[in-house]
C-alpha cells in the first residue's frame, strides 16, 4: 500500500474486561474505507464484543475508536451513530409487531409526529427498492423469512447515511443461497462507498467476500487487516483455531471447524442393521407459540445411526424435538420408540425407554443455572425415584463429582452453581446427564451452539462414541458443516415438513436448494 | 459462602430496616430509644418474655416453614392466613360434631381435620395453577378474604356459643381435657408438634428428591419440565403441604391458648409467616430462629400499650420496614456483600 487513505474506521489498544474474564486485550485495527473487511474467529474469540465496542454499545476498559480519523467518545451509540457507524445484531433487533415501514421509520428517528401506514410505505418504498430488498412495506417483521429479516434490518441500519455497517454473524442464520444473496448485497453497498465490516466464523465465506480478514482468538488481534490474496484457507484455519489445538484435531474436524471446506465425504462408518429406534409415522402436530406445524413427518433412525436434521431455523425443529418429547399434542401419525408407540405416555416414561435430550436452549431446557451442579446432574436420577424417597445427597455429590470429571468438566466443586459455567462446561455436564449406558435415542438440538472449537470437537467426539455403542442420534443444527462432517444421512426441513432426504457423499447446493425451496418459489 | 452471605444479608435488611424505624418513632414523638429498649423488654427481656414470645414464634413456625416449602418449588402460595383459618374452621367443627368422645379420640381427628382443611384451602389454587395457569398469587390471596369471611359465619352463625357476651363471637369453649396447652399457649405437646414438624421438614427439603427436585422446579420450572418431571406431582404435593401446616396452626391455637374458635382472630398470622420464610431465606433453620425474632416482636405488641404505655402500633411499624426492605431488589445489599468478587 504506497498512498495510505484516512482508515474508515480505527480501533487503538481495545481492552474489554468483564469481571475477570478478558473479551479483548489491547486490539487495535485500521479499517480501510470502501472495501469489505472480515473479522472472524472462533466463538467466545471476542468478535461479538468488538462489533459491540465500535457501535457504542460496550465501553471498552482503555483504548480508542476512530471514525473516519475523528477520535469519538467510547461507549455512546447515539455518538456512533452520528458518526456514520452502525451495527446489525446477531439476533435481529427490529420489534417483531412493527410493519417494515414502521421499523425503517422508528429507525431513522425523524421525529414527524403525524403519520398515516399508506405515506409511511411510500416514503421507504424507495429506500428498501435501492437496496434490493423486495418486501411490501406494510407486512410486520415477524411474518416475514429470515433472509427478507435481515435485509430489512440492513436497509434499516442504512436510513441514516451510514459510512461504516457491521454486520454481527449474519451468515449463521442463512441457508448457503441465502448466504450467497448476503454477500451480493453487501458487494454492492460496497460498491456504493459503505466500509462493510462482517463478523464471520467461516473461512470460506472469508474467501469468498472479504477483501482484508482480521483474526481474533482468545480475546487477542492474530492478524489485523491482512489483504484476502495474501493468504491461504489451510493458514487462516491455524490462525483461527492456534497451531496447538490444530494438532490435537482430526484433520477433517480441523477443516469443518474453521469453516474452510465442506466434509469431503462420507464419513466411513455403516449403521447397525436392526428395528429403528426411532420411528416417526405421518406426523403432525398444531403449530404454537413456540413454533410452526408438523405436517406429515416421517423418518427412522436405526441403532448406530446420526440422522442430521438440516434447515433455516423456525421450520419446525423445536415442534419436531417437542412431538418426540411428548411436549406437544401430536394430532395425527405415531412416534414409536423402540417399536413401542409412546403416543399417550409422557416425556417421563418415554425417558424410562431410552429417550434422552440435549435440548434447544442450554441455559433454560437444559440447565437450572441458579442450582448446584451435582443437582443439575442428578435430575435425571432423582426423578426415576418416588417423590418422597430419602436419598444421600453428599453421595450423590460423590457420583456427580466422578461423572463429571470422567466428562472432563471443568469446576472447583460440585455445589458451585451452573451458572458459573463457560458454555462449553455447561454443555458437558449436559452429555454427562444425558448420555448413559440407557440411553438408546439421543436428541442432539444445537448441541454445539455458542461452543469454541475445543468443545465442539468435544461434543462430536461423544456423538459419535455414543453412536458406535448402538445410540440412534437425531442430530439438529443450522450448521452444514457440522450435520456434513459427522451424520450418516440428512433430512431437511421446511415449514414443518421434510423436504427431501440426502445420502453422503452430501451436495450442498442440492441441500442448500431444498432448504429454501419454498422461498425462492 | 453463600449461606453467610444470605444470613448477613438478613441481618443488614433487618438493621437498616430498624434505623428507619427510629427515625418513624422519633418523628412521632417518642424517644426511639426508649422505644427500642421497651420492644426488648416485652420480647426477650422481662421475666417470662422469652416463654411468651415461644408462644407467638412456635405456629408462627410452623406456618412460615409450609410457605417456604411452595415458595422453594417456585409456587408463591400466599394464602397461609385463610389455610390457617379453614384449618381451624374444620378442626373446631369435628370437635363440636365430637364433643363428649375421649380426649384420644377427639383430638388427633381435629387434628387432622384442620390439617386437611388447610391443605384443602390449598388445593384449588394449586389445581387451577396446574391445569390452566391461573396465578396462585391471586387466587390464594382472594382465598384469604373468603376465609376470613367465613370465620366471621362460622362464629356468629353454625358454631357460635350462645351464651357468648364478649365483643366478639367465638365458638363455645373446649372442654379443658380437650385442650393442648393452657392459655398462656406452651406446652410439651405444642412444642413436639413444632419439633417433629421443622426435623420433617428438614429432612423433606433437604434428605428426600422432592426437595432437590422441588428447589429446581422452583429455579428453573422449563427445564424440569424436560427433563420429564411430573410436575403436578411436584406441585400438588408442595400446595398441600403448606397449606396443611397452616391449618396445623390453626388447630394450635384453637386448641392452645385459645380453647376456642375467635371470629377474626390473628389476623396477620400469615403474612408475618410469608415475612418470616423470606426473610430466613427459605431455609428451615433460619426460619426457626427468624420465628423467634417475630415471636418476640408479637409478645412485645402486647407488652407496649400495657406495660409501658407505647403504642403497640409501634410493632407493627417495625413489620412492615422489614417487609419493604426484604422484599425491595436486594441488589445493593448483595454487592456490600459480596466485596467485589465476580458477579457470576
Amino acid at each position: 500500500m504506497t498512498d495510505v487513505p484516512t482508515p474508515a474506521l480505527e480501533c487503538r489498544d481495545v481492552t474489554v474486561t468483564y469481571g475477570s474474564v478478558t473479551a479483548l486485550s489491547g486490539v487495535g485495527v485500521r479499517f480501510e474505507p470502501g472495501r469489505i473487511h472480515a473479522v472472524v474467529g472462533q466463538n467466545g474469540a471476542g468478535k461479538t464484543t468488538f462489533a459491540r465496542v465500535v457501535a457504542g454499545l460496550v465501553r471498552p476498559q482503555s483504548g480508542e475508536v476512530l471514525v473516519g480519523g475523528k477520535p469519538i467518545h467510547v461507549g455512546h451509540v447515539k455518538e456512533a451513530r452520528a458518526a456514520g457507524v452502525e451495527l446489525v445484531h446477531q439476533s435481529f433487533a427490529l420489534p417483531p409487531s412493527f410493519t417494515v415501514s414502521e421499523a425503517m421509520e422508528f429507525g431513522a428517528d425523524t421525529n414527524r409526529p403525524i403519520f398515516t401506514r399508506g405515506q409511511l410505505a411510500r416514503r421507504w418504498e424507495a429506500h428498501l427498492a435501492s437496496l434490493d430488498v423486495v418486501v411490501n412495506p406494510r407486512r410486520r417483521i415477524r411474518d416475514l423469512p429470515v433472509e427478507t429479516q435481515q435485509g430489512v434490518e440492513i436497509a434499516r441500519a442504512l436510513v441514516t447515511d451510514a459510512r461504516v455497517l457491521i454486520l454481527d454473524e449474519p451468515t449463521a442464520v442463512l441457508s448457503p443461497t441465502g448466504a450467497e444473496k448476503l454477500f451480493e448485497r453487501v458487494r454492492m453497498l460496497k460498491a456504493r462507498g459503505v466500509t462493510v465490516i462482517l463478523i464471520l466464523h467461516k473461512i470460506r465465506e472469508v474467501l469468498a467476500v472479504a477483501d482484508t480478514v482480521t483474526v481474533l482468538r482468545g480475546g487477542k488481534l492474530v492478524a489485523a487487516g491482512v489483504p484476502v490474496p495474501e493468504i491461504d484457507s489451510a493458514r487462516l484455519a491455524e490462525m483461527i483455531i492456534g497451531t496447538g489445538t490444530v494438532q490435537a484435531l482430526d484433520p477433517t474436524d480441523a477443516k469443518v471447524l474453521a469453516g474452510a471446506d465442506y466434509a469431503p465425504a462420507a464419513p466411513a462408518h455403516v449403521a447397525q442393521q436392526g428395528p429403528p429406534v426411532l420411528e416417526l409415522g405421518h406426523v403432525s402436530t398444531l403449530g404454537d407459540a413456540e413454533g410452526p406445524a408438523l405436517n406429515d413427518v416421517s423418518l427412522r433412525i436405526r441403532p448406530g445411526e446420526i440422522v442430521g436434521i438440516a434447515g433455516v431455523e423456525g421450520n419446525g425443529q423445536r415442534t419436531l424435538v417437542r412431538a418426540i418429547a411428548g411436549l406437544v399434542d401430536v394430532t395425527g401419525g405415531d412416534v414409536v420408540l423402540d417399536g413401542v408407540p409412546v403416543g399417550g405416555a409422557s416425556l417421563g416414561e418415554r425417558r424410562a425407554r431410552g429417550l434422552r435430550i440435549i435440548p434447544f436452549e442450554r441455559n433454560s431446557e437444559g440447565l437450572s443455572l441458579s442450582s448446584s451442579l451435582w443437582e443439575n446432574w442428578a435430575s435425571r436420577q432423582l426423578l426415576r425415584l418416588p417423590l418422597f424417597r430419602f436419598i444421600q445427597p453428599a453421595r450423590i455429590r460423590r457420583e456427580s463429582d466422578v461423572a463429571l470429571k470422567a466428562w472432563d468438566v471443568r469446576y472447583s466443586n460440585a455445589g458451585q452453581k451452573a451458572g458459573s459455567l463457560s458454555g462449553g462446561n455447561a454443555q458437558k455436564v449436559i452429555l454427562a446427564r444425558e448420555i448413559d449406558g440407557d440411553a438408546r435415542l439421543i436428541i442432539a438440538a444445537q448441541p454445539t451452539r455458542g461452543l469454541d472449537i475445543g468443545a465442539t470437537a468435544f461434543v462430536w467426539k461423544s456423538l459419535r462414541a455414543a453412536r458406535d455403542q448402538g445410540c440412534a442420534i437425531l442430530l439438529i443444527s443450522s450448521d452444514l458443516d457440522e450435520l456434513f462432517d459427522i451424520s450418516d444421512r440428512i433430512a431437511v426441513m421446511l415449514s414443518g415438513s421434510i423436504a427431501g432426504e440426502f445420502q453422503p457423499p452430501y451436495d450442498v447446493g442440492r441441500v442448500g436448494a431444498a432448504m429454501t425451496e419454498a422461498h425462492s418459489r | 459462602m453463600t449461606r453467610l452471605v444470605s444470613v448477613l444479608r438478613a441481618a443488614v435488611f433487618i438493621l437498616i430496616a430498624l434505623v428507619l424505624c427510629g427515625i418513624i418513632f422519633e418523628f412521632a414523638g417518642y424517644s426511639a430509644p426508649s422505644m427500642f429498649q421497651s420492644i426488648a423488654e416485652g420480647a426477650f427481656l422481662r421475666p417470662g418474655a422469652l416463654l411468651q414470645s415461644l408462644r407467638w414464634a412456635l405456629p408462627l413456625f410452623i406456618t412460615a416453614v409450609g410457605v417456604a416449602v411452595s415458595f422453594r418449588c417456585g409456587y408463591f402460595n400466599i394464602g397461609a392466613q385463610g389455610q390457617f383459618y379453614v384449618g381451624a374452621i374444620s378442626a373446631t367443627f369435628v370437635a363440636t360434631w365430637l364433643n363428649g368422645a375421649p380426649a384420644i379420640i377427639l383430638v388427633p381427628l381435629s387434628f387432622l381435620a384442620g390439617i386437611a382443611g388447610g391443605a384443602l384451602w390449598a388445593l384449588w389454587p394449586g389445581l387451577l395453577r396446574l391445569r390452566s395457569g391461573t396465578d396462585e398469587v391471586i387466587t390464594t390471596l382472594m382465598g384469604n378474604f373468603i376465609a376470613g369471611l367465613l370465620l366471621v359465619y362460622v362464629t356468629t352463625g353454625p358454631l357460635k356459643d350462645p351464651s357468648g357476651s364478649g365483643q366478639q363471637s367465638s365458638s363455645r369453649p373446649l372442654a379443658a381435657g380437650y385442650r393442648i396447652s393452657d392459655s398462656l399457649g406452651i406446652s410439651p405437646v405444642i412444642i413436639g408438634i413444632a419439633l417433629v414438624v421443622g426435623v420433617g421438614m428438614w429432612l423433606l427439603v433437604n434428605r428426600t428428591a422432592f426437595g432437590v427436585l422441588a428447589s429446581l422446579a422452583g429455579r428453573n420450572p422449563t427445564m424440569v419440565r424436560w427433563q420429564g418431571a411430573k410436575v403436578w406431582q411436584l406441585g400438588l404435593s408442595s400446595f398441600l403441604i403448606s397449606g396443611g401446616l397452616a391449618g396445623l396452626s390453626g388447630v394450635i391455637e384453637v386448641f392452645g391458648p385459645n380453647g376456642r374458635l375467635v371470629g377474626g382472630f390473628l389476623p396477620t398470622h400469615g403474612f408475618t409467616a410469608i415475612l418470616i420464610a423470606l426473610v430466613a431465606n427459605l431455609s428451615v433453620v433460619g426460619i426457626g430462629i427468624v420465628s423467634l425474632f417475630f415471636g418476640g416482636l408479637a409478645s412485645a405488641a402486647l407488652f407496649l400499650p400495657i406495660m409501658a404505655g407505647l403504642p403497640a402500633a409501634a410493632i407493627d411499624i417495625v413489620n412492615a420496614a422489614i417487609a419493604l426492605f426484604i422484599t425491595a431488589k436486594s441488589g445493593f445489599v448483595d454487592r456490600l456483600l459480596r466485596f467485589g468478587t465476580r458477579p457470576s
